[in-house]
């Protein structure tokens, strides 16, 4: 999967979560940057993540990513293995 | 040693320093070595019996972490969790005995009705925090963040003083980085960065929070005696407490972080002005933050994350709306599990379990409000910023709210400030105020106000004493603001959307600063050696 699909993917299933149609994420973006994005929303999200691409991510991880780019790249880590 | 001792600050700190810089001269590894061996000494000072049980431990810790990163355990994955667990229950089980086996018994008796007697254990100083650090490690090793792994650079990691007995929680890969880049040359930015950050700190805690603390005890031991609490005295405990709880351990945390500045070594932030929060979430993310860190990443997540997956695997949804179940599942369930797992951590006691858990119910308020309450994009959000001032004092009336059950010896003197809180003993005022009022102390006397307080307490002095800590809490610059240019903490930077009135409140290197920091210095330097220890420190 390409960066763009992959952000895609996740702009789309963070706007479900948070009611935001016209959400979009970049590589850059961070929790801090999109409102309502807390802790909660965060795990729903990685979790919603992991079943609609069948990825798992580890603990560690999941406490690790700095901004959307780092899910992006995990992603296509766990795609390619 | 206590840091607000005339041993730590005169003796230990500056000879610790001086040394340092000295052996840096010849030889950054014998300035390392030195500075381990000054930790021990700094930790000994107390008890040097802790040693005995804070050594093994330590080494158990390394073992584990060298056995992690073998390729042969590498390779073998169920091996490798089971020795993450094996060390994790390690450390639990130890922090357990020493702090929790006398609360355990008393438990059993409480609830059998049985008598059994323990000999009282003394905790080692701060283990509760250094469990949390190893715990952070162990999980650190196993997720592969940690490279390379030497014996001396773990003990000075765990065992660095200025973080060793009440934090911050740091991680390995903020903190060995450091000391693997540090020259040990002096460096005049670093240690006059380190004295002003410490300094700060040593007047918070013993100018600001020591002068609130004896009227802040003496009503909470009246209402220990069961005696009833008038109104005014009643909400100067409550927010007397929650302030001198705030410049005590903010205070605490600057001296730590000074203190390793002084060696060249950024520790994490701990306190951002918590007090300013318009939200429980906010407070939380300001108040503390390592353990919040610590608590989001190491029990809230991990809890979550599998109740998430649960969820979906059983054919659940996430998509909004959420269904009343479904929150109740999967956030305020472990929301309040790992509240009342800090509640436990912050001492062994019904009370800190209840306050664990009110500042449980509180986020999944605040939680709720946001899942259930109007949508970000919602014509209501126009009131968001009138109905902030709002928030501020909801907010902070559940803190200073829960830090009543926290500060409160006994259930009867937490029920006691309450009652007095909520007016129900009625409002009484020292007679020389009430003389003062002339007609209008007729008046006030019809809605109950009465002369003449029920106990002895310096009423004017301790007014103005929390009106000026107040003052200081809400508008001035905190210590990491003060020292922005310097990056005062690690990876700690001045939040861009917080007003700031441009620079004149930023140290620097000036004449001018160094009067106010001699100032501010001699403030606490002539405090220190009251009777006092940190809040934090019995944890």
């Amino acid at each position: 999967m390409t960066d763009h699909e992959v952000l895609d993917t996740l702009s789309r299933i963070l706007g479900e979560l948070l009611s935001a149609d016209s959400l979009e994420l970049t590589m850059e973006t961070r929790r801090s940057d999109v409102p309502g994005w807390d802790s909660f929303n965060y795990i729903n999200f990685i979790v919603a993540v992991e079943q609609e691409l069948r990825v798992k991510f580890g603990l560690a991880e999941i406490e690790s990513f700095e901004n959307v780019g780092a899910i992006v790249k995990q992603i296509q880590r766990a795609k390619a293995r | 040693m206590l840091f607000n001792s005339y041993a730590f600050v005169f003796g230990f700190l500056p000879t610790a320093a001086a040394v340092f810089y000295f052996a840096g001269l010849r030889s950054r590894i014998w300035a390392l070595r030195w500075l381990i061996l000054a930790s021990i000494f700094f930790y000994a000072w107390w008890r040097p019996f802790n040693l005995l049980i804070i050594g093994p431990s330590l080494l158990v810790n390394f073992v584990a972490a060298k056995a992690l990163m073998s390729r042969y355990v590498r390779e073998r994955r169920a091996l490798s969790s089971s020795i993450l667990a094996g060390g994790i229950i390690f450390n639990v089980v130890l922090l357990g005995y020493f702090k929790y086996a006398n609360f355990f018994v008393d438990v059993t008796n409480d609830v059998f009705q049985t008598d059994f007697i323990l000999a009282q254990i003394i905790l080692p100083l701060g283990i509760s925090f250094i469990t949390f650090q190893k715990i952070a490690f162990l999980i650190d090793v196993h997720a592969r963040r940690v490279d390379t792994l030497k014996l001396q650079e773990y003990i000075l990691f765990v065992l660095f003083f200025p973080q060793l007995i009440a934090g911050p929680i740091v991680h390995f890969r903020e903190m060995v980085p450091q000391f693997r880049s540090l020259t040990c040359k002096f460096d005049r930015t670093d240690v006059s960065v380190g004295v002003t950050l410490f300094f700060v700190g040593l007047c918070k805690k013993v100018f600001l929070a020591d002068g609130i603390a004896p009227a802040v005890s003496s009503i909470y031991d009246y209402a220990s005696s069961g005696a009833a609490v008038s109104f005014f005295p009643a909400w100067i405990a409550a927010i007397g407490f929650t302030l001198q709880m705030y410049f005590d351990f903010s205070g605490y945390t600057d001296m730590a972080l000074g203190s390793a500045r002084i060696f060249g070594i950024r520790l994490p932030p701990n306190f951002d002005s918590p007090l300013r929060a318009s939200s429980i979430i906010e407070f939380w993310s300001r108040w503390h933050m390592t353990l919040t860190r610590f608590l989001t990443a190491y029990i809230y997540n991990p809890l979550s994350v599998a109740l998430t997956r649960r969820h979906l695997a059983k054919g659940g949804r996430l998509a909004r709306p959420m269904t009343v179940n479904v929150f109740i599942k999967l956030l305020a369930f472990p929301t309040l599990a790992t509240m009342f797992i800090s509640g436990l951590w912050h001492g062994a006691g019904y009370l800190f379990i209840v306050w664990g858990l009110l500042h449980g119910a509180f986020l999944v308020v605040n939680h709720s409000w946001r899942e259930f309450g109007p949508r970000p994009h919602s014509p209501l959000q126009r009131f968001a910023k009138a109905a902030r001032p709002v928030a501020f004092v909801l907010t902070g009336l559940c803190v200073v709210g829960s830090m009543v059950v926290f500060r409160a010896p006994t259930t009867i003197s937490a029920a006691g400030i309450f009652e007095g809180m909520l007016g129900v003993n009625g409002w009484s005022i020292p007679e020389s105020i009430y003389n003062q009022l002339g007609p209008l102390a007729a008046l006030l006397g019809t809605v109950g106000l009465s002369p003449g307080l029920e106990l002895a307490l310096p009423f004017q002095k301790t007014l103005v004493w929390l009106f000026m800590m107040a003052a200081i809490a809400m508008l001035a610059p905190n210590s990491l603001q003060l020292l922005r240019t310097y990056e005062p903490a690690f990876g700690w930077k001045l939040d861009p959307t917080r007003r700031t009135f441009g620079n004149w409140d930023a140290w620097r290197p000036t004449a001018a600063w160094a009067l106010v920091i001699s100032l501010i210095a001699a403030a606490g330097a002539l405090h220190i050696g009251g009777e006092s220890e940190f809040l934090y420190w019995q944890f």
